[in-house]
């Protein structure tokens, strides 16, 4: 039987406000793991086909809306790096590459400008254990509290607190990463 | 406009084509060319097979010109399709074990004909235990095609199971291929869909 699908997967109007509060989001998050903008552009437009795939997933009352959200997203990225070494093949249901106007592009310049420091962290943080890695980039780059990190990697908190000690513990010269920590 | 509104755009008009998609799988599982019905042990399918008669089934006329048949049990299905056809029904009736179900494409089916469904305009309707099937809705040189899949009876074997029997119906148009029976894998799962 078919599971029930959440309304932001089927209601258009519902859909519409679930993208606009979190569109920004995605587009930041994106921008601070990928620098190319037609890249970002892609990916965010994979993002939200993956949110209407994975919508029996979405829990509205648990939780915060972004964390699931991200958890998403990082799913979608790491297809989409699985991806890059074979041939890039955008999903034909949302079509092709974005075609982007000059504006599209510079607004997508001016945020992957904004994140490079967070992408600069990323490269420090590249040494980590997958897992430690993936709490802190949560936490510390894309701001979720501990408990949205676990919700988005559908880990316990409790594993979620030891992992992002156990990474602090390793960048602790890093005073960048220190600085934007939390709970 | 900016790629944002023009993503949402594309994404709402992918959220509209998947509800289509869905609907579509839907009615045409309910209406269309494949029908399934499914009946819960005890509450659909008592009625429609306690019949006190002794022999398989029983087919009479309506007084509004459609045509009533009720099975007992899940045999004699030749013997049905000619006392239907006596009655002006062209129909083709398969009895499967439980589990079974007959491999689609027996035929080209008439998606526009609904072949078993609730709605007046059904050929096959579900009504006290019975099937009112209406001849007029079955147009020239096509087939009703209902196949029937599971026991006729309740027992304890059965009760174990969420279904006890499912009816599939479907219009054909033209030759009516045989049933290839093959594993219906919605059984196993318990679906009750």
């Amino acid at each position: 039987m078919r599971r029930k699908q959440a309304k932001i997967a089927t209601d258009p109007v519902a859909f519409e406000a679930f993208y606009r509060r979190n569109v920004d989001a995605v587009t930041r998050f994106l921008a601070r793991r990928v620098d190319d903008p037609h890249t970002v552009a892609d990916l965010v437009a994979e993002v939200f086909v993956a949110v209407l795939d994975s919508a029996h997933t979405y829990r509205g009352e648990l939780g915060s809306e972004i964390a699931w959200l991200y958890g998403v997203a990082r799913k979608t990225i790491s297809a989409e790096r699985r991806r890059a070494y074979k041939q890039y093949q955008l999903t034909d249901r949302v079509s092709g590459r974005r075609t982007l106007a000059t504006d599209d592009v510079t607004r997508l310049e001016e945020r992957i400008d904004a994140e490079r420091n967070a992408r600069q962290v990323f490269e420090a943080m590249a040494e980590l254990p997958q897992g430690e890695r993936a709490v802190l980039e949560l936490v510390v780059i894309d701001q979720l509290t501990v408990t949205e990190a676990a919700l988005a990697l559908g880990i316990r908190q409790s594993a979620a607190k030891v992992r992002l000690h156990r990474a602090r513990r390793t960048l602790r010269n890093l005073p960048f990463v220190m600085s934007g920590a939390s709970g | 406009m900016t790629f944002e509104e023009h993503l949402l755009m594309e994404l709402k008009a992918e959220i509209a084509d998947r509800t289509e998609r869905h609907r579509r799988v839907t009615r045409r599982l309910y209406a269309g060319g494949v029908v399934g019905l499914l009946a819960a042990a005890a509450a659909f399918a008592v009625p429609m097979l306690t019949g006190t008669e002794t022999s398989a089934y029983a087919v009479s006329t309506n007084a509004d010109g459609t045509v009533r048949v009720e099975i007992n049990e899940f045999k004699d299905a030749d013997q049905l399709e000619q006392d239907l056809g006596a009655a002006g029904v062209t129909a083709d009736i398969t009895y499967l074990p439980p589990g079974k179900e007959c491999k689609t494409g027996r035929g080209k089916t008439v998606g526009a004909v609904t072949a078993l469904g609730p709605g007046a305009d059904a050929a096959a309707r579900m009504r006290d235990g019975g099937l009112d099937i209406d001849p007029r809705n079955i147009g020239k040189d096509q087939t009703l095609v209902l196949e029937f899949a599971g026991n006729d009876k309740e027992t304890n074997e059965t009760r174990k199971q969420n279904t006890l029997w499912r009816l599939t119906g479907s219009m054909i148009k033209g030759q009516v291929g045989p049933c290839v029976a093959i594993d219906d894998p919605s059984w196993k799962s318990g679906n009750k869909s």
